[in-house]
């Protein structure tokens, strides 16, 4: 078995080059290995089985890690694959000129080999030209951002709000002497709340776009060219094509050159073609393909070692690097999932409150209400219905999980990209190391013939099985002592399962279930001294070792071994049952059978274990075991059982993961295959045909759950072809592919309704990165175009950051859920007291400015602070959402948030009013149709309910102190609804009330409400009066009713899954 | 891998939208679900109801039935006048009839309580210059309780008895003043009522003319106070002021403010314009 493993340029892949060295060094037993070899393979290093005796994946023994290519002859009409938009650029490059002799190409330049171009011709060139350099991708300019932060979302509606209030103020300007500063106030303020708004969101974006320039420090490049015969240094920009170029270790390829000479000259092809391994240059044509031929070196790409000279055949934009960079920037981008949700989120709102608006303002007339008053109730209801604040709490909650994101090393370039890992049903990647938890354990055992289910559970409280028994003792003894994984030093505080272990995966396993279910493993080895050992491999597919007894007085030794299955069973002649040992007839060997094939069938790692006491009179103590020539019995053994593991793929993973990769169909199956991309038991075409031995035509494609695409293949299929595969099979590999098919993959996925996100690091990955729902980069090994092409970039390239983007993402897409349904809730106290104001006539109990009060002062902290809260129940175990049926805003969170709550926070706010007005001398028998005689200046001796007479000020004083009243209503029943959202389903005992911004959220919210109620000042600033302490209190039997309600929904919600209760309600 | 999009005409998607003849389902919902969900609010809605009514009924049992809980809104007692007129101002032109016969039509329904007949029938006469106190004892009730005569004729001039056009047809109008009313509220002390005293405002100083108080002195006497509510003092007889204009300045507007003179009302803030003093417009066409 041969483990090469050569250095690459690249320095991020030091680390997993630690690991395959280590184990190398191990030389792990390569049956129950290998995959890991591969996971870790393909998830950072090509990995090619180069050799396969056996044909099969699994039992070949020989693996080249990230050699030479084979995938140098990877597609050749690679760039055929686009046939929409940016036509000529999806098309194959236009190079010719590695089939030209060199004479040819110096003609086609009018260049000479040996004195270059002249400085004329150079010069002409560039004017015709242009530098060599890549077009920065178009950029918006700042204004243009600037003003659709300030005209987007509600902006609009409050903008018709802030205008209204400026034309109401003009008309009554006009038409009165001593015009009410009211509207003209509200406007301002109005007109505020959106620029304050707008610049806010503008700044947040303009911080996360400027981490960004960071990656963008370019050092100007120098190009060594021959120009006239003399070698010049000059600026890289300045090269032009025909040049006579130089290139040595070291230098970064200033241009598309066609190499005329080299010596022991290799490029680094990696950022271009994604193959890790550098390649040697010659001036010899070895491929039609431009891109695979050894005489042309590419622009941006590095030279390793050696030196080369060259003529330039394109320069900028032309160049191959170019291409794809423009094709890149040219892609149309959809809207992220989280942008469309808030669209559709401010579809409904705005759709509500013009229908609110409109019917208000006709009933408004029709009720001979004058226009300006009608105006003044529309623009009353706008400012009610638009959860002014809400779009500013989005952002602060996207940021403030971008930052925790940052702090992991996940760099988020697009603020509504927090969110979209979490909604991610498609991943397309090669690195599928992403996908499982790499974490192998133990699942199941099999011994006394009976499979039992392996506990992982820290205190061994999942006992499924019977632990004194002696076949499990002798079955932990085995896997103990055969077994050369250890833990760390110095972790004996940790849990088990969470301690570091040197060793190979299945290994660990062992180590840890055994440390679990036995104790010490340690103490276990040191009462069986190791004698000798054979280690694993995979000749013998067994690993064994011989080990003194525990008991001083038995001078036997004992042998333990395991390896597979099969291998082992072949060494056995009797197996263990109930302690005693049996011969192994046919039926124990079929129950064995059996067992192996379900253990298999779980797509779990099979491993056998089998032991024997050596007979003393044979090896007498201090018997020399020779591990080279063996000089002991290794079978006759006996078998005590099975035990299979699995490296569970992470919880979260989308169903529906699509592997693209450059290599070779054949070993692209078996890596997906080893991961788990192509589960156990799903068949191919190919496979289904092999196994029935009938053509590949005749087999039915809908009983294939798996498939391997081709790239070839690729672009002959017509769009309906492409759908049909993306849709009908739940396992896909993409084999062979060219950045214009990663490209046509993910349109293929998006136009299914999938949320695709792609992962990558070389330029040929930026186009599908940049067309992706979420483009994740690398940030070390990424190439500076996947990594603007990318909405987030892994710092420390570590593949677990996207499950930490995934939990986040969710999370805060929960979050969000809540932090809108506490925000709309206060709409409905605040829309029904200009409804009650309208049609009842009474007094208004809430004005405008108390709104604003509200949605941009009370809320707000509460609200982020949701954005704080930790998750419900397990959400990687979910289904990542469907973008169709999963809204962020649907009709059940509307219903809670406007039918239920917001009712009862209305009544809680009305209860207040009612209370002042009464106490006042106002009883509520007198209030209906008062408005009238209310708002009339004039009138200055209305009368209450027991005679008294009131100026206009007078009543407007208690006018406005219910106001506050009932402001102060809204706070005291937003208490309550804080504590509700803060779950959708676990009561709030269950979740506790360990959010400490919320806490400040509360105390925050009352002290500001405090503050606006008893301030001096204020009755003049924002006509805010002090309460009477006892005002404080009308809402609270409302705020307690809406706590008990909702526990009691939750309670039924979690008692009845499924009902109706939950179909009805939860959001 | 995907649930298949079926691919259907936009407007059959509506049209299955409003009402699916398949399932059934009008906006989505079959019947039993909407009856359901109907049920749901129904009963919820009621329930809220209820437990508003309930929490009300509660607030207003912790009402006085005869003095409500809070009167510091009404520290300084606003004032008002009548006719009010349009927006209080009080234009009329003095040889057209129809421009001030609904100022007296309005004056001679306001003063009809206030005839001498009625109040006399129905009121005592009380001591003047002191306050007319009627104290309940204890949990007693002293209801219903007595008011004081204010005769139509103590207006004199302005009464509408000697001159039923209160003036309005010489150019000499009469306006009358009152002060609101608040319960338990004693505008004055050491026997000193309080009185009503005009002026023009600003630059209108020399346009007001002479002014006729009516009671003398413009005095609201201190025997109508205090007041106790309307439910205990029903035929409670708010006292007025007469202000008549004897030869203001005409074909003008003039801004004419009224307040109130009392040894015990404090001021009334500056914001309102009709806290213990009134404010209007006085405009005599005259051709």
């Amino acid at each position: 078995m041969i483990y090469k493993i050569q250095a690459t340029s690249q320095g991020h892949f030091t680390r997993v080059q630690h690991y395959l060295l280590y184990s190398a060094r191990q030389k792990p037993h390569g049956e129950f290995n290998k995959a890991r070899w591969l996971y870790f393979g393909c998830s950072q290093l090509l990995v090619h089985t180069v050799r396969m005796p056996d044909s099969t994946y699994g039992r070949s023994d020989s693996y080249r890690v990230a050699t030479t290519q084979d995938k140098a002859d990877r597609s050749p009409k690679k760039k055929k694959g686009g046939t929409k938009d940016m036509d000529d650029l999806k098309k194959e490059v236009p190079i010719t000129e590695h089939k030209m002799s060199i004479e040819e190409v110096c003609r086609k330049f009018n260049t000479d080999i040996v004195q270059g171009l002249t400085n004329a011709k150079a010069a002409e060139y560039l004017i015709r030209d242009g530098p060599n350099a890549l077009t920065p991708p178009p950029t918006t300019p700042e204004w243009v951002k600037f003003c659709r932060q300030l005209f987007g979302g509600f902006s609009i509606l409050l903008w018709t709000g802030a205008i209204l209030c400026f034309l109401a103020y003009a008309i009554q300007a006009a038409t009165e002497d001593e015009p009410a500063g009211d509207n003209l106030y509200l406007g301002i303020v109005l007109t505020a709340v959106v620029v304050i708004t707008g610049c806010f969101s503008y700044f947040q974006e303009a911080k996360s776009s400027k981490i960004m320039e960071s990656f963008k420090n370019m050092v100007p490049q120098q190009a060594l060219v021959i120009r006239e015969g003399e070698k010049v240094t000059i600026n890289a920009e300045e090269v032009v094509g025909g040049d006579l170029i130089e290139v040595k270790g070291g230098d970064r390829i200033p241009a598309d050159i066609r190499v005329v000479s080299a010596h022991g000259c290799k490029v680094d092809n990696s950022s271009l073609t994604g193959e890790s391994e550098p390649q040697s240059r010659s001036p010899d044509c070895t491929h039609d393909n431009p891109l695979e031929t050894r005489n042309v070196a590419f622009f941006s790409t590095n030279c390793v070692e050696g030196t080369a000279r060259g003529i330039v055949i394109c320069t900028g934009d032309r160049t191959v690097m170019g291409r794809i960079a423009t094709l890149t920037s040219g892609l149309e981008t959809g809207k992220t999932p989280i942008a469309k949700e808030i669209e559709h989120f401010i579809h409904i709102i705005t759709g509500v409150a013009v229908f609110l608006g409109v019917t208000f303002f006709i009933l408004a007339i029709i009720l001979g209400y004058s226009w300006l008053e009608a105006v003044i109730f529309l623009i009353g209801i706008i400012v009610a219905n638009v959860p002014e604040g809400l779009l500013a709490t989005v952002t602060v909650c996207l940021t403030l999980t971008a930052k925790r994101m940052a702090k992991k090393n996940c760099l988020v370039k697009n603020l509504e990209a927090v969110e979209t890992l979490g909604s991610t049903s498609t991943i397309c990647s090669d690195k599928t190391g992403t996908l499982t938890q790499n974490r192998m354990t133990v699942a199941h055992m099999w011994f006394d013939n009976q499979i039992h289910e392996a506990d992982t559970t820290e205190d061994q409280s999942g006992a499924s099985f019977d632990k004194s028994s002696v076949t499990w003792l002798s079955l932990a003894r085995v896997a103990g002592l055969c077994n050369r994984a250890q833990f760390k030093a110095g972790q004996d505080s940790l849990p088990i399962l969470k301690r570091d272990v040197a060793g190979d995966a299945s290994e660990s396993a062992l180590l840890k279930c055994i440390e679990l279910s036995c104790g010490s493993v340690r103490a276990m080895r040191d009462r069986n001294k190791k004698v000798a050992e054979i280690p694993f491999n995979s000749t013998n597919k067994y690993q064994l070792s011989v080990h003194e007894t525990e008991d001083p007085n038995d001078n036997r030794y004992l042998l333990v071994m395991k390896g597979a299955p099969e291998r082992i069973l072949d060494r056995c002649t009797t197996i263990l049952v109930q302690g005693k040992e049996q011969p192994m007839d046919e039926e124990l060997k079929e129950a064995f059978q059996n067992a192996y094939m379900e253990l298999g069938g779980l797509g779990e790692r099979v491993l056998g274990f089998c032991h024997v006491l050596l007979p003393e009179d044979q090896y007498p103590k201090g018997f020399a075991f020779d591990t080279e020539d063996v000089n002991f019995q290794t079978d006759n053994l006996c078998f005590v059982g099975l035990m299979s593991m699995i490296d569970p793929p992470r919880a979260a993973v989308p169903d529906a993961v699509i592997m693209v990769t450059g290599d070779h169909p054949i070993t692209a199956k078996a890596i997906a295959k080893g991961v788990g991309i192509i589960s156990e038991g799903n068949e191919t075409v190919e496979d289904i045909a092999a196994r029935l031995n009938i053509p590949v035509s005749q087999v039915n494609p809908r009983d294939a759950k798996a498939c391997v695409v081709h790239g070839t293949d690729l672009k002959d299929l017509s769009q309906d072809q492409m759908d049909d595969i993306l849709r009908n099979h739940t396992e896909i590999v993409f084999a062979r592919t060219s950045p214009q098919q990663k490209l046509i993959i993910v349109e293929g996925c998006q136009r299914l309704g999938a949320i695709v996100a792609v992962t990558g690091d070389g330029v040929n990955d930026s186009p599908a990165l940049k067309k992706a729902d979420i483009g994740v980069a690398m940030g070390i090994s990424g190439s500076d175009v996947s990594k603007q092409a990318a909405d987030m970039i892994l710092l420390d390239d570590n593949f677990a950051s996207i499950v930490t983007g995934v939990e986040e993402g969710r999370l805060i897409f929960d979050n969000l859920k809540k932090s809108i349904a506490y925000t709309l809730t206060s709409n409905i106290p605040e829309i029904t007291p200009f409804l009650f104001f309208i049609i009842v006539n009474i007094p208004l109990p809430l004005g405008t400015i108390t709104i604003l009060c509200i949605d941009l002062g009370t809320d707000m902290v509460p609200a982020i602070s949701l954005a704080y809260e930790t998750a419900e129940s397990d959400i990687m175990k979910r289904q990542p959402r469907n973008p169709a049926r999963d809204k962020l805003v649907n009709e059940r969170l509307i219903s809670i948030a406007y039918g239920q709550i917001g009712m009862i926070q209305a009544l809680g706010g009305f209860f207040a009013y009612f209370v002042i007005l009464a106490e006042n001398g106002f009883l509520p028998s007198r209030l209906v149709g008062i408005r009238l005689n209310w708002d009339d200046r004039s009138t200055n001796d209305l009368e209450d309910s027991y005679g008294q007479q009131w100026t206009y000020e007078q009543r407007k004083i208690v006018e406005f102190t219910c106001h506050t009243a009932f402001f102060v209503s809204i706070v005291v029943v937003q208490w309550a609804d804080v504590i509700i959202c803060k779950t959708r389903r676990n009561s709030v005992f269950q979740q506790g009330m360990r959010n400490k911004i919320l806490i400040f959220g509360l105390f925050e919210e009352t002290a500001l409400a405090a503050f606006l109620s008893y301030c001096p000042g204020m009755d003049v600033a924002l006509r805010m009066y002090p309460l009477k302490p006892s005002w404080w209190f009308c809402a609270f039997p409302y705020s307690f009713l809406i706590f008990v309600y909702d526990e009691i929904r939750k309670l039924l919600l979690r008692r009845n899954p499924g009902g109706w209760v939950e179909r009805e309600t939860y959001y | 891998m995907y649930k298949g999009k079926e691919r259907k005409g936009s407007s059959s998607e509506w049209r299955d939208a409003f009402w699916n003849p398949r399932t059934h389902e009008l906006l989505g919902r079959t019947a039993s679900s909407w009856g359901l969900i109907l049920l749901f609010y129904l009963v919820f809605y009621l329930f809220l109801a209820g437990m508003f009514v309930l929490t009300m009924y509660i607030m207003l049992l912790t009402l006085d039935d005869y003095k409500p809980t809070w009167q510091d809104r009404l520290a300084t007692p606003g004032m008002m006048i009548h006719p009010k007129g349009d927006q209080l101002e009080i234009t009329f032109s003095v040889s057209e009839t129809e421009s001030w016969d609904r100022f007296t039509q309005t004056l001679n329904t306001f003063l009809s309580p206030y005839n001498d007949s009625y109040q006399v029938q129905m009121n005592d006469n009380c001591p003047p210059d002191q306050f007319f106190i009627q104290e309940d004892s204890g949990e007693v009730r002293n209801n219903p309780k007595r008011s004081c005569q204010f005769n139509r004729s103590m207006l004199e001039e302005c009464a509408g008895i000697s001159d039923r056009f209160y003036g309005y047809s010489r150019g000499q109008p009469c306006v009358l003043i009152k002060l609101n009313r608040v319960i338990g509220m004693l505008p004055g002390k050491n026997g000193q009522s309080p009185y009503v005293t005009c002026g023009a405002k600003r630059e209108d100083g020399d346009k007001l003319g002479p002014l006729a108080y009516y009671p003398p002195n413009g005095t609201f006497n201190l025997m109508y106070y205090p007041y106790y509510g309307k439910k205990a003092q029903v035929n409670y007889t708010q006292p007025l002021v007469a202000v008549k204009f004897l030869n203001a300045s005409v074909n003008t507007d003039i801004n004419v403010e009224c307040k109130i003179n009392s040894n015990t009302l404090e001021a009334g803030s500056e914001r309102d314009k009709f806290a213990g003093r009134v404010s209007f417009k006085l405009r005599i066409n005259h051709t």
